[in-house]
Parts: structure tokens; C-alpha cells; sequence
């Protein structure tokens, strides 16, 4: 048999943690005794919120230099988009696409994505429910991978520690980035999917 | 017959036990129900097992060093964190220790204990805790994009000096294998199943 309802129409509520399905209002789960919500709780302002910080924070992450490698002596800050057009220039043309892809790319994909969902439940927008859904998946997937560079610059600081002769110095963007990573993370597990299907201007 | 409902879209459904190599979907928006897996908790006991004894080597031995003007230098997952903190940069030294080094761990740890009771039938009033925290801290383990950052780290530093491979690296491999197969072997749905009916238990 195949239902068309959701669970809440039907006065049901799904376990975040466990997926057993209880009454509206029940506090607890009776499996897991976890909290019970019918949607995850203030999900589109927790969203809105982490989302506008991970804005304020792209641009810092972007402008500041995110490592400084000193050479002989001399310095040489770069930024996320300087350390690709080095890539670029000693002909690694592959790696500079993955860390465009991973440190540029993946960040703007998210929070205009997140974005544009948020407006999208909020206004009510005409959208294909499903092909929202898909979105939403993409972006919770993708989000890890934006650590790249901060792995990349984790290990080169701790190898690249030769005093006088070479080292590398991680620069203030690098903690901004790392904000952007972890609040566009948190800012997609807050959104809740299920707002998606329940905007009735929706289709499928 | 119990309902069950999407977690994505909330549709409500009649679930059946999909098939092992079956992956069930959620036929309105498509989300991954279940995916059973043959023996997922024996195998989820062995490869948190595995995980726990490669997680040693993975942490301690040096996963690359490179080699200027005669003396070498080699990188630990710690000495990274270390250095990073060592500069000033806290924030993102927690970071990293947290996904590249706590999370991991207490992702094997939580599969470990989790298994080990739904094994040996054992009811434990901590089981549906430890399988919450395991749920909500998968995607803060994040060893597969270290890695990643670890190929781009050795191509940028090829250009300066050379760089060489240390054991520490095949240990981190491993695990990365093993945290892989663990994900996909650890059937959330049939340990929540096992999970309430030894809570009837308590
Ligand atoms: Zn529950
Ligand atoms: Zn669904």
C-alpha cells in the first residue's frame, strides 16, 4: 500500500534520532527518550542566522592571506585565490581546480543554495519539491570538503619549519575560512527538508 | 504493521525489510531508507576493532617529511595541531584536532561499543546515547578530506624539496578504508531495531 500523507497531517511525529514515530505532543521519544519535535525547532531562523555570519566571514576568509611562506627570509602572503594562480603558474593545473572547486566553489555553492531554500519555504515560492530536496542533499554532502585547505595548510606549517631558510606561517583568513566551514555545516543540519515538501505552493 | 516516515520529505510509509543488497528509497523524494547489510553488526564489532588498532599508528607515525639541505622533517596528524597552536591559531588548530583526530576516534569507539552490546545482547541504558552521538558526529569525522589535503600539501611542496611517505600514511590509508566500510556496514535502521528491543529489556 502506498500512503500520499505526510506524518504530521496524519498527527504524527518521526524521532529525529531513532525514526519511531509517536503522537503529536509526546515530549520524549519511548525508544530513545529523545526530544520530540514535528520540525526541527526554529529551523528556518537558525538557518537565516548562521548563514548571515558565514556571509560576514566569506569576505575576510577571502581577502586576508590565509598562509605567508617566507623564503630566505622574505615573506609571502597568499590568499585562497593567490595559492590557486601559484598552482596555476608551476603548472599543476589539476590540484588548482580541485582547490578552486573545494575553497571557492563549494562555499558560494552552499550559501546561495541554503539561501534561496530558506527564501524558497519562507515565500512560499512554486519550486520542485524534489529537485529542492536533491539540492539540499548535495549541499549537506559537499560542505566537508571545503576543509581541504585548511588540512593542505595544516600540514604545510608543521613540515615547512626550517626558521631562517623556509617556513609557513598560517594567516588570520584561515581561521575565518574555518568559520565559514563549520557555520555553513551547522547552518545546512539546521535547515529541516521536510519544510520543502511542506510549503503548499510546492510541487513534486 | 508500524508506520514509519521519511526523514527528509515526512511522507508516511509502510515500511517492509528490504532485501540485503537492496537499498530501499523513499519512493517521493528519493531519500536512502535503508541499506541492509549482511551480518551489519558483526561486521560493524570487526571493523571498529580494526579502526581502533590502526588509529594508533594512523596518529603517532609520521605521515609525510620532506627533505632540505640534509635534514629531514616529518609531520604527524599531532604535530600539525601542534604547530597550528603553537602560532596562535586555536581556533583552527581545535578544528583540526576535533575532525582529523577526537571525532574519528570516538566514531570507532561509539561503533565499537554499540556493536559489542547489540552482539551479545546486552542491554545497556547508555545504547540509544551512544547511538545518538554517533548519528550526529559522522560527518564531523572528516579523515577522507584530510587526505585530500594532504595530496595537494605534497604537489605544492614538490616544487621546494622532496617529499617521502612515511608508514604513519599507509596506517591513515587503512583507516580511511575501514571507516569507509564501517559506514556503509552499520545498518542504522536494524540497530535501532535491536536498540528498542533491548531497552524492553531494562
Ligand atoms: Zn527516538
Ligand atoms: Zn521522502
Amino acid at each position: 500500500m502506498k500512503t500520499n500523507a505526510n506524518a504530521l497531517s496524519r498527527g504524527l511525529v518521526r524521532c529525529h534520532d531513532c525514526g519511531h514515530l509517536s503522537k503529536v505532543n509526546t515530549p520524549h521519544c519511548p525508544v530513545c527518550n529523545g526530544h520530540l519535535h514535528p520540525r526541527k525547532p526554529k529551523s528556518l531562523q537558525r538557518t537565516a542566522a548562521l548563514l548571515l555570519s558565514s556571509y560576514a566571514l566569506y569576505l575576510p576568509a577571502n581577502v586576508f592571506p590565509i598562509m605567508t611562506v617566507t623564503r630566505l627570509g622574505s615573506g609571502e602572503p597568499h590568499t585562497i585565490i593567490g595559492g590557486i594562480f601559484a598552482l596555476i603558474d608551476s603548472g599543476m593545473m589539476p590540484i588548482a581546480l580541485l582547490v578552486l572547486v573545494a575553497s571557492i566553489l563549494v562555499p558560494m555553492v552552499k550559501l546561495l543554495g541554503l539561501s534561496l531554500l530558506v527564501f524558497s519555504v519562507y515565500f512560499n515560492w512554486p519550486i520542485n519539491a524534489r529537485l529542492a530536496t536533491v539540492v539540499y542533499r548535495i549541499i549537506a554532502f559537499v560542505g566537508r570538503w571545503s576543509m581541504l585547505d585548511i588540512f593542505m595548510i595544516t600540514i604545510l606549517v608543521s613540515l615547512v619549519n626550517l626558521g631562517g631558510v623556509a617556513q609557513v606561517i598560517a594567516g588570520p583568513a584561515a581561521t575565518a575560512f574555518a568559520c565559514v566551514v563549520v557555520l555553513t555545516m551547522f547552518a545546512a543540519t539546521s535547515f529541516d527538508p521536510r519544510l520543502i515538501w511542506d510549503n503548499p505552493n510546492a510541487y513534486e | 504493521m508500524e508506520l514509519a516516515a521519511c526523514p527528509e520529505c515526512d511522507l508516511l510509509l509502510n515500511p517492509h525489510q528490504a532485501a540485503v543488497g537492496e537499498n530501499a528509497h523513499c519512493p517521493r523524494c528519493g531519500y536512502l531508507l535503508q541499506r541492509p547489510s549482511k551480518q551489519s553488526i558483526e561486521r560493524t564489532l570487526a571493523l571498529s576493532i580494526a579502526g581502533l588498532l590502526l588509529m594508533l599508528p594512523a596518529n603517532l607515525l609520521p605521515l609525510v617529511g620532506i627533505k632540505v639541505l640534509g635534514t629531514s622533517h616529518d609531520g604527524t596528524l599531532w604535530s600539525g595541531v601542534f604547530t597550528l597552536f603553537s602560532e596562535g591559531m586555536w581556533a583552527v588548530a581545535v578544528l583540526v584536532f576535533l575532525s582529523s583526530m577526537l571525532f574519528p576516534l570516538l566514531n570507532i569507539v561509539l561503533s565499537l561499543l554499540v556493536s559489542f552490546y547489540l552482539h551479545f545482547n546486552k542491554p545497556n541504558k547508555y545504547l540509544s546515547h551512544w547511538m545518538r552521538w554517533l548519528q550526529h558526529l559522522k560527518e564531523w569525522a572528516m579523515l577522507e578530506v584530510y587526505m585530500l589535503g594532504i595530496i595537494v600539501a605534497c604537489v605544492k611542496l614538490t616544487s621546494m624539496s622532496e617529499v617521502k611517505f612515511g608508514l604513519g600514511l599507509y596506517a591513515f590509508i587503512a583507516l580511511i578504508v575501514v571507516s569507509g566500510m564501517l559506514a556503509s556496514h552499520l545498518d542504522g535502521y536494524l540497530f535501532w531495531r535491536h536498540i528498542r528491543r533491548l531497552n524492553n529489556k531494562l
